[in-house]
């Protein structure tokens, strides 16, 4: 069987979703029989970009401009581009202070007499500057995600993505509901399910760390937050933490 | 009529797990109830008004391979031995619901995985009290639900009734912690949904009643009232190609019609666009029933819906406008 040719790299990211996916110890030597890993710096050298991949799989998000570049050459060069991780869909943690001015973000933390010139941009998700044909989000994603994505790529089909929020997995698993019979801040009926509400299920409240669900309605689901006692600014500060799109 | 005292519940737990594994509602350590396996010396959580998964959970799983597929084997369905399970514990409204999914599942063409799961069932039902949220006292139809032997609780024991070949068996090997009493048991006045009713005209159901609008907009689409639904049985359908690069597995996975994705069909169209349109959905094919359950209202009365919706939203009022209200 022809092995699917991939290009697998991250930009503005912690490397945390690449890992994952080395992370399928007992998987990854049937997965290399059916994946090329063709580009995949990470893991495997050297790590030249070749003329052509069946699918580049990108995490992270743009912060700089030689990221753009990469991302603008493995668009041209793949059939199919993934955003993989909650950074490359949504922009994920490094967008936490998007609101604010980079300028002073960049003395805050490079220090004012920093003369190296240090090039970056508000971070943005992959599909602000290039067509993405699928997503897989999660911080990082699941395991079965990552893997589900590459043996369906070899079948040419591209993942759907779950389109119901954490709480339907939660429900299912006939977990503790943490929001109405604990009052915490849960974030699980804004948030894209896929993880099968791992958090709850161990008793901690979802911090949203796959983004937004479709259709979400935050106003409601910050009446009920005010109701068990939070204020508007508090939940949407904790939305933000992986998504800087939210705003109520 | 066979009667049997309460102090001899463990005694009759005991020989009820001869029969197969004993399941009933269980108090966790973190306050939930949940069907599940009662372990030998603990006791049934029989005070609770409803477990917050309803027994569809053993009919249906959550997610489940639906078909295999091998390049040389083809399709086929995981057909696997059930082991013979007693579900004790039973209120009527889950009796109900269960009979309902019979219908389903069971009608022109039998689901196999559900029929295998089904025929390994024994099905003990035991009386309860409604509380606020329940409302199976509502609706001016009787129940039906299909039942091997049915508790109901008295003042100090539970007197017994028989409702199938399987119960009558199951009674024999249970006569030695039952007696011989006579008892004038209390009318069961409940009334459920569950029966074959005329349907009010379909136009009553119109598109314009503000009600969608008001239900959808306090809805955030948790999922909480189909996933809880002891009725509720839609899915999705999945299929993953294996790690060997030939083999595939299709799953379904519990649904809910008040999603976009429910009525997604190819290139993004939609049958239900907005969520005010899918409530509509949700209540005419709850109340009124559609497909194989035309007619048969799928509303049980559990109180799920209302008990775990976090937006604390009740269609009692709806539907007693809608169908008419027996009180
Ligand atoms: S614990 Fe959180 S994720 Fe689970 S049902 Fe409650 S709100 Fe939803
Ligand atoms: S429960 Fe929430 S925070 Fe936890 S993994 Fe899932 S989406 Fe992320
Ligand atoms: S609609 Fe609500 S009350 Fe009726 S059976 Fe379903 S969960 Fe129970
Ligand atoms: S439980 Fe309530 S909030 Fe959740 S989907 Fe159902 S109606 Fe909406």
């Amino acid at each position: 069987m022809k092995r699917l040719r991939v290009a697998i790299t991250g930009l503005t990211s912690c490397s945390g979703c690449q890992l994952a996916l080395l992370n399928c110890e007992a998987e990854l030597p049937q997965l290399l029989e059916l994946v090329d890993f063709r580009f995949f710096p990470m893991a495997c050298s050297p790590a030249t970009l070749e003329s052509d991949y069946d699918a580049a799989l990108v995490e992270g998000c743009l912060s700089m401009p030689h990221e753009q570049e990469l991302l603008l050459s493995l668009r041209k060069r793949s059939r199919y581009l993934v955003a993989v991780g909650t950074c490359a869909a949504w922009g994920g943690v490094a967008a936490l202070k998007n609101d604010q001015d980079r300028e002073q973000l960049r003395q805050q933390v490079y220090g004012t007499d920093s003369t190296a010139a240090l090039e970056t941009f508000s971070p943005l998700p992959l599909n602000a500057v290039v067509q993405v044909d699928a997503t897989v989000t999660g911080c990082p994603p699941e395991k079965e995600e990552l893997i589900g994505l590459l043996t369906g790529l070899l079948k040419g089909s591209l993942p759907t993505l779950i389109s119901y929020p954490v709480c339907t997995e939660c429900r299912m698993k006939e977990t503790l509901c943490l929001l109405t019979e604990r009052s915490a801040l849960c974030l699980g009926p804004l948030t894209l399910g896929g993880c099968g509400a791992l958090c709850p299920a161990l008793g901690v409240p979802c911090e949203g760390c796959r983004g937004p669900v479709p259709e979400a309605n935050l106003a409601e689901a910050m009446e009920i937050y005010l109701q068990k006692g939070y204020a508007q600014e508090a939940a949407c500060e904790r939305l933000r933490r992986f998504c800087p799109g939210w705003r109520a | 009529m066979r009667y049997m005292e309460i102090s001899k519940l463990q005694r009759l737990l005991d020989l009820l797990r001869q029969q197969g594994e004993l399941h009933s509602p269980v108090l966790g350590d973190d306050g939930v109830t949940r069907f599940e396996l009662l372990p030998p010396g603990k006791l049934p959580d029989l005070a609770a008004i409803r477990t917050q998964l309803p027994p569809k959970k053993y009919l249906l799983h959550p997610q489940e391979t639906i078909l295999t597929y091998q390049a040389d084997a083809g399709y086929r369905v995981p057909l696997a031995t059930v082991p013979a399970m007693i579900l004790f514990g039973l209120h009527p409204c889950d009796l109900a619901g269960i009979s309902y999914l019979d219908r389903i599942f069971l009608g022109d063409e039998p689901d196999q995985l559900y029929l295998s799961r089904r025929a390994a069932l024994t099905l003990i039902g035991v009386s309860c009290t409604p509380d606020e949220f329940c409302s199976c006292r509502l609706y001016p139809s009787p129940l039906e639900a299909w039942y091997d032997l049915f508790f109901q609780q008295s003042v100090d024991g539970i007197a017994v009734s028989i409702g199938s070949p399987r119960g009558a068996e199951l009674m024999k090997i249970l006569d030695d912690v039952m007696e011989e009493r006579e008892l004038l048991l209390p009318e069961d006045t409940r009334c459920f949904f569950g029966r074959k009713i005329p349907l009010p005209p379909e136009s009553e159901l119109d598109q314009g009643l503000p009600e969608w609008q008001v239900l959808a907009g306090h809805c955030i689409g948790c999922g909480a009232c189909s996933v809880c639904c002891p009725t509720c049985s839609c899915f999705d359908v999945l299929e993953f190609g294996g790690l060997d690069g030939s083999s595939a597995e299709r799953l379904r996975r519990w649904d809910n019609c008040l999603f976009r994705s429910h009525a997604e069909v190819a290139g993004g169209m939609s049958f239900q666009k907005d969520r005010a349109q899918r409530f509509r959905y949700r209540y005419r094919h709850k109340y009124r029933g559609f497909g194989q359950v035309k007619g048969v209202p799928g509303c049980t009365g559990c109180g799920r819906c209302r008990a775990f919706c976090p937006a604390g939203l009740d269609l009692r009022a709806l539907a007693g406008k809608l169908e008419g209200d027996a009180s």
